[in-house]
């Protein structure tokens, strides 16, 4: 039983009305491990994610969590997961404290069992302060992580982070990471959606992509750099009518250009670490003026881009 | 094979985590701990509670002086004041508007988030329902008494059936307050928005307070309107309850306000437990 996957999902669709908002979605995590679920608004991340923890029934195929079907366990799987959703999930006129003490009562906790957990997560997330103060007066970053240890009380053995770091501070963001990386540490398993490719990298041991529903890649953050191609560089030019000697230009440094004549802009991927040099060179040699150099790193856009013209990739 | 969950796994390379064990708890537990959660709420936010009593504290100042005349009129019951006759009337809309109340204190929670973290807990999302139900009886129950000893000390509400009347009839108007609260938390659970409820509430509250033996007797009313009066379940419970202040024979009239507050209830469960599940 423990070689059992904590996530499993198996052609998973999920339809409202005419909308197919899940599209036949497997995806797979080891127990201890971090599944990061990739992509844009409307995706059909939290779609996922809520028949994942029980909150939608599946229109189509099956999923088990924590070894349990989401579907006619659902009692038992509620019982082993936690959820934190995009938006706060806490009674606002309760104190932090009352709040987590609450949770862990529901779970089963005894009164003093409860006090005990719910003092530690609110030092864990240095709510220690504020333990006290009805949730409506947190602050935002506050807030979320209340809704974190909220999501923790139980020591849950599958945890379920949607877009847990969508309009955080930076420091807020790495604090998320770095309690995520410690959740794992312990052997927890971890779902996180994201609409960053460098949060999924950083974080998850498995990425799946989803777009529109479908899943369009699957497979660890190197696998999909690998397949989506590498950096880019862009080149503004001085002289809009410079585009098409930058192009040959690049062309002849043995680069693969793109032309962009509405930003005046001509861009390249760039993969051996000679060619960033190779680009300015041949732009001097051509005497071509340039207003602007940026070097950018691969972007869920490039992933989508990439992927969605190589369909086997799936 | 249930063991091997409990022990390190063979790789090794990370510990088996200490997990809690809490699996859940029995029903009768989450309702204790939910309805504590709710009474929490309305502690720590009394406002609520004299905001809402406002509105039945106008009627009471406003009714009472403007109709004491009609105590005198034929068809009044002899020897008893406006002010007797008419509060146990305002008990039992006041009740009313805690049912209401109690209904979009629902769609409030459901608004709220708190409810997202509900469903994905263990626990059986009828118990945060009937948790609302008690908390908000809870509430009615302080809001009654507060009225009732108003009335007493400023407007002289004294009844011919002493204080064990006015309690009947007290207790009368939390049972129908209870019944109504589970209509107007399955109305709150399908429409899942405060304004509505509270136009609806109105819409549907307000004429029947009228057209009811509530403020004047059934017979002072235009033909028409006693026809509706008549077939007004309002009038039946404020009825009930003026017989039981005023020791006035009760006749049937409290058995049956009894069991049509039961029979709303039942209604109400079967509509909202399925609303409120509704993802």
């Amino acid at each position: 039983m423990t070689d059992q996957p904590a996530i499993e999902a198996v052609r998973v669709s999920k339809t409202f009305g005419t909308v197919r908002a899940l599209d036949e979605v497997s995806v797979q995590a080891p127990r201890g491990t971090v599944l990061g679920l990739l992509g844009h608004n409307g995706a059909g991340k939290t779609t996922l994610v809520n028949v994942l923890t029980t909150l939608l029934p599946p229109s189509g195929g099956t999923a088990r969590v924590a070894g349990f079907d989401v579907v006619h366990q659902a009692h038992q799987v509620r019982s082993r997961i936690g959820l934190t959703g995009q938006f706060a999930s806490v009674d606002e006129q309760l104190s932090g404290l009352d709040n987590l003490i609450l949770i862990a009562r529901l779970l089963g906790a005894s009164r003093k069992e409860a006090a005990q957990r719910a003092g530690e997560l609110l030092e864990i997330f240095d709510l220690g302060q504020a333990a006290r103060r009805p949730a409506r007066t947190y602050s935002g970053g506050m807030r979320r992580r209340l809704d974190l240890a909220a999501s923790l009380v139980g020591r849950p053995e599958v945890i379920f982070l949607d877009e847990p770091t969508t309009g955080l501070d930076p420091a807020s963001r790495l604090g998320m990471w770095e309690i995520v990386e410690e959740l794992v540490d312990d052997g927890t398993t971890v779902l996180l959606t994201t609409q960053y490719l460098e949060e999924a990298d950083r974080l998850a041991d498995s990425i799946t992509v989803l777009s529109a529903g479908r899943v369009v890649a699957s497979g660890t953050a190197d696998e999909l750099k690998a397949q989506v191609g590498q950096r880019t560089v862009t080149v503004t030019l001085g002289q809009p009518a410079d585009g098409d000697r930058a192009v040959a230009a690049l062309a002849g440094a043995g680069l693969h250009p793109v032309h962009n004549p509405e930003r005046h802009a001509v861009t390249t991927p760039v993969t051996a670490s000679t060619d960033l040099a190779a680009v300015v060179r041949a732009l001097d040699d051509a005497s071509i003026e340039v207003a602007e150099l940026a070097l950018a790193e691969p972007t869920l856009d490039d992933v989508y881009l990439t992927l969605a013209h190589q369909p086997s990739a799936a | 094979m249930t063991t091997t969950l409990n022990t390190p796994e063979r790789a090794g390379s990370r510990a088996e985590p200490a997990r809690s064990g809490w699996h859940g708890t029995g029903v009768a537990t989450q309702i204790l701990v939910l309805t504590g959660r709710s009474l929490r709420a309305i502690i720590r936010d009394p406002r609520l509670i004299v905001f809402n009593l406002l509105q039945p504290l106008v009627m009471l100042a406003l009714f009472s002086q403007v109709f004491s005349s009609i105590a005198h009129t034929p068809g009044f019951p002899a020897g008893v004041s406006y002010i007797n006759y008419l509060m146990p009337a305002i008990i039992v809309t006041t009740g009313i508007g805690s049912a209401l109340q109690s209904g979009i204190g629902l769609v409030t929670d459901m608004k709220s988030g708190v409810l997202a973290r509900f469903r994905s807990l263990p626990i059986r999302l009828s118990s945060v329902l009937v948790a609302r139900s008690l908390a908000d009886l809870a509430r009615s129950a302080v809001q009654l008494v507060i009225m009732v000893l108003f009335a007493t000390v400023v407007f002289g509400f004294s009844p011919a059936g002493g204080w064990t009347g006015v309690v009947a009839a007290l207790l009368l108007g939390l049972v129908v307050s209870w019944g109504l609260a589970w209509v107007f938390l399955a109305l709150g659970s399908w429409l899942r928005n405060a304004e509505a409820m509270q136009s609806v509430g109105f819409l549907a509250m307000f004429p029947l307070m009228f057209a009811s033996s509530a403020y004047v007797p059934v017979s002072g009313l235009p033909g028409w309107l006693q026809a509706v009066a008549k077939v007004n379940p309002l009038t039946y419970a404020v009825d009930a309850a003026r017989n039981l202040a005023l020791a006035m024979p009760v006749g049937t009239g409290v058995v049956s306000a009894l069991v049509t507050s039961l029979l709303l209830a039942v209604l109400g469960v079967a509509f909202a437990v399925p609303g409120f599940r509704r993802p």
